[in-house]
Parts: C-alpha cells; structure tokens; sequence
C-alpha cells in the first residue's frame, strides 16, 4: 500500500523571487556578523549533521525547500540576502504595489519586530519610528484643516481610531501579513516575526516621561488636556520608560547559561496566543509592521511617495467622529458657548410630538437661539428629546469642516513649489469652549 | 463636564484609496501518471508560467501529488480557501478556473439582493413623519 505523501515537504516554489532588488549595507554588515556568531557557538566542529533530520524526514526523497547557509537557525533573525528567494516576500511587495525602489531585503527587515531581533541594525524600530512620525504627522494636519474646531481630547481619539495601533493592526491583517510561528534565523522572511515571550524596546513617539508616570498609572490621575500636549505622546497618552536595564542584565546572564539545557517553561506556549497580553504584542508588532513600511517608502522613495501611501492605506479608512463625542451637560455646555459666541441664550421648543399619553410617544424638540435653529432631536421624553437637541447643536458647532479635499501644509511642499501656488492659511479656531 | 471622547477604529474600504487583491497564495497539485492530471500537466507547461507572472501580488506553489485528482486550491486574506478539483479539464478551462480563484473575495458566496452596500450615510436622510407639513386626510 503507498503511504501518502505529505504534501507540505514536497512543496517548491515554481516561482523564484522578483529580481532587481538593490543590495543594503545591512547584508554586508549581516555578513560580517554571521562568524562572529559562529565563532561563539560550539557547533563549528558538528558541522556535517543535516540541519532537517529532527523531523525524520528522509532528505534522499522529499530535498528540503530551500538551502540554508549553515548555522542560520542560531541567528535571531533571517539573513538579508534570503529575501530574494522569498516568494511570500515578493508577493507582499507587489500586493502593496509598492514602488521597485524599494528592495525587498528593506521590505524583509520591516517585519522583523524589536522582539524578535533586539540588534537595531537588523530589527524595524528605526524604520517603524520614522514610518510613524509620518502617519501621526498627516493624520494630524488632515484633522486640523478639515475639522478646526475639534476639542483636543476628541481630536486624540480621532487620532488613535485612524493612526493608532489597532487601526494599524487591522491594516496589516488587511494586507494580508502571515505571522511565523516563532522568530528565528531559519523561518521564511516573508513572515512577520515577534516573539510573544519577550518585549522588545523600541523607541515610539515623541514626549516627555513624567516623572510621576508610576503614579498617574497606578492611581488613575487626571491628566489636564494642557499637559497632554505638552508632555504625553501623539495620542494623548502616557509615555512610559523602558524597562531599567539593570534588571534585564542579570536575566540576560542566566538564559546564557541555560541556554543548551532550556528546560524552563516559557511564559506563553503558542497555544495560549488568545491572551490579552499576547494580543497586545501581537497588536503591537503588526502596528510597527505597517509604520515600518511608511518609513521604508519615505526612505527609498521619498516624501511625496510615503505621503500617497498614508493617504492610500491609512487617511482613506472610514472614520465617523460623530461617534467619538461624549457630552455630560450638553444644554448646559452649550448655553456657554452661545454666551461666549454672543448669540440669543438657546431655547428649547417642541417641535412636534405624538402619542403623548401611549406608550411609545415621540417629541421632536428644536433648539433656539433667537430665530436659528441650531439643533433638533427626537425622544420618548421631553427631557431626552432637548438634550438630544443640545448634543446636535454642539456637535454642529465642532465638527465644522471648511470643505473636504482642501489643501494641507505639506500639500506646499509637493506641488506649492512647482505650481507656485501660494499657501492660504487655514480657519485657525480659537480654543474649545471649556478646557480642564 | 467638558466634552469626552470615546474610543472607536477606523472601518477599512477595499478600492477606497487602495485596493489589496484578495486572493494571497494558489497551490495547484497534479500528479504525473493519471490520466485526469493531463490538463493540468499541459497548463503548467504552456500557460502558467504566462498567469503567475501576470499576477506578482500572489504566491503561487506548485507540488506533486502522486495518485490524486489535479487540484487548483485559493487562499484568501480573510483565512478561508477555496479548493477547486480540476480533473479531465482542458488546459483553457483550468485558466479560466485560476481567473474564478483570483478573482474571489474569499467570502462565502451568498445572494447579494442590495445593488450598493455602503457605510456612508444617506445623502436624502431619512423620512420621517414629524417633519414637513404631514398629508391632509
């Protein structure tokens, strides 16, 4: 009787990789590093033992996939020059439609997460940090063209639901990245590699650390909106400091030592990936994913490249910032700011209503200040119907826009110079009506 | 008492601003002796090499599969496959079946009944009958 096959040893790519890649430093310096690694390990001298026989896979019939170099699963990451043959890896970059500028080695090092690879040189951080600068820059500069009057906490969660990481995280689901199972030298560099064991240190988003950062997240203290923007990040939110790397020092020493007779459980076993803090991490490295590749455009295409792909991928996802309001006191917020606006106090009046003595009756109350109406809700009770009315007027009042597809500042720098048009300045508002 | 926001993300729309293909990998599986491989065999020779190069955005792989029925199968960014047995079909018929794998969602197929489904709201509002001056009975 024939045994059957296993038909994921026998698979080949009929494909190889899309040349014309340019080469980076970075595989130069991976080169220069890989003896290094290799001089560290005792496994020089077991040299001729085939890396694949652990499975039990007789190599004489099924050739395994992809010839590695030797020692490639002691690396923490894939070597550069393997994206080439990565068919995963090319398919990615053309889904993207990203430009041939960009090399797939670049476009292999955005999915290597800080926890994955802690060295710098072969991780994302640098390029995640730079690709996140720009999403937080445009995102920002489109809200405050076409929504000036948006208070500052509802334009951080404006930012947050568009720029944030988990609109980020949905991005890269969408654009259908495949996660490895665990990082490592030896794992296809198509696949988004994050250790769900370790954290890696990346350094995100400006701000300053407060130094009562421990207190503000143990106690849940306020936080004024006025040192949010000073302090805090592009979202509003606390910045915290890496871990001290006094205690990772010693950590560091011990998985040395134990390195060869890991018998140690790990914190997370793959098959506890439902967590929320795996969540997080995972959440995480698809966030950086997506900012790395902004910042991998920016650096081989340049800006008004990175900025059509923001636009494209990231400012064209629908947002309805009607949903992101939440009023305590609207009559009361919205008589100051008719006082402060100069117009008639508002005034409530029942528009229509019926079935006042049913079970199910409807008011529609309109609210007035002098002959404008300036809002109008609808509600079982007079009293949900008015505020109903109030929230409409104040959400009237601060999601003004002057008009969609107007031009932003950066719009100034890409075609303001060539045309020669002049930048007209933006409805500037004056502040939100009450501030903590 | 000032105003507080609430927290919400941001709804993808495939084709607005970008558009990702669905369909990210196509495994297509023949086997060299049986008799109902013989399309599929002939289309790997002369026109898929023509297909896959037309469509960098997906992963194709291509592997034997000795004493089974060729079969082209497609996998979707939503997670889900689509498998289709390609047995005894000619080499055009199996193209226009990798066309069928390329151009699915990857959705389950269902009656669509609506001709637009959108999330933006409606240009007109929506009528209602405490507005306007009500029909004279």
């Amino acid at each position: 009787m024939m045994k059957r096959l296993r038909i994921e040893r026998a698979t080949g790519q009929l494909l190889a990789a899309r040349p014309g890649a340019a080469s980076t430093p970075s595989i130069a310096l991976r080169a220069a590093q890989v003896p290094v690694r290799h001089s560290s390990s005792s496994a020089v001298e077991a040299e001729p033992t085939p890396i694949y026989e652990e499975d039990g896979t007789d190599h004489s019939r099924f050739p395994p996939l992809e010839k590695l170099p030797p020692l490639t699963s002691t690396l923490p990451s894939p070597l550069p020059e393997r994206a080439l043959q990565s068919a995963k890896l090319a398919a990615l970059h053309a889904r993207l439609s990203l430009s041939p500028k960009i090399p797939l080695q670049t476009l292999a090092r955005t999915l290597v997460d800080p926890s994955a690879d802690p060295s710098p040189q072969f991780n994302n951080s640098s390029l995640a940090f730079l690709g996140s600068t720009i999403i937080n820059y445009h995102a920002s500069e489109s809200f405050m063209v076409h929504y000036p009057r948006l208070p500052m906490d509802v334009l951080y969660a404006a930012m947050t639901g568009l720029a944030g990481p988990a609109p980020l995280n949905r991005i890269a689901k969408a654009w259908g990245t495949e996660v490895a199972a665990a990082p490592g030298g030896e794992v296809d560099p198509g696949l988004l590699q994050f250790s769900l064991e370790k954290t890696g240190e990346s350094v995100l988003g400006f701000g300053y650390t407060r130094t009562v950062v421990e207190k503000i997240n143990k106690n849940n203290w306020q936080r004024s909106v006025a040192s949010k923007v000073i302090y805090d990040d592009d979202f509003g939110q606390v910045i915290t400091p890496p871990p001290q790397p006094e205690e990772e020092q010693p950590a560091a020493e011990e998985e040395k030592d134990s390195e060869f007779s890991n018998t140690s459980s790990p914190k997370f076993s793959p098959t506890s990936y439902g967590s929320s803090q795996t969540r997080e991490l995972s959440e995480k490295a698809h966030a950086n994913f997506v900012r790395a590749v902004v910042g991998a455009i920016y650096t081989h295409s340049g800006r008004e490249a990175a900025k059509a792909f923001v636009k494209a991928h990231i400012l064209s996802r629908h947002l309805d910032l009607e949903r992101l309001f939440a009023f305590k006191h609207p009559t009361l917020e919205l008589a100051l700011l008719c006082a402060r606006e100069e117009f008639d106090p508002p005034v409530a009046r029942l528009l229509s209503e019926t079935g006042r003595l049913s079970r199910t009756p409807v008011f529609v109350v309109g609210i007035y200040s002098g002959n404008d109406k300036l809002g109008e809700g609808s509600g079982a009770t007079l009293e949900h119907a008015r505020l109903k009315a109030a929230m409409h007027a104040l959400k009237a009042w601060y999601l003004y826009s002057p008009g969609q597809g107007l031009r932003v500042p950066s719009d100034v720098l890409d075609d303001g110079v060539k045309s020669g048009k002049a930048w007209e300045p933006v409805y500037v508002d004056i502040g939100e009506l009450i501030s903590r | 008492m000032a105003v507080k926001a609430l927290q919400a993300v941001s709804q993808g729309r495939n084709g607005v601003g970008a558009f990702i293909l669905q369909c990210k990998r196509i495994d297509l599986h023949y086997c060299d002796w049986a008799g109902s491989s013989k399309g599929m065999n002939g289309f790997i020779k002369s026109l898929f090499p023509k297909f896959a190069a037309a469509h960098p955005q997906i992963e194709f792989t291509v592997s034997p599969r000795p004493a089974k029925h060729p079969v082209a199968i497609g996998h979707y960014i939503n997670g889900r496959s689509k498998p289709i047995c390609v047995r005894n079909m000619e080499p055009y018929e199996i193209l226009k079946k990798l066309e069928l794998l390329r151009d699915a969602s990857g959705e389950k197929l269902k009656k669509v009944t609506k001709p637009v489904r959108s999330v933006n709201e409606s240009v007109r509002g929506i009528w209602s009958p405490y507005h306007g001056n009500g029909m004279p009975l």
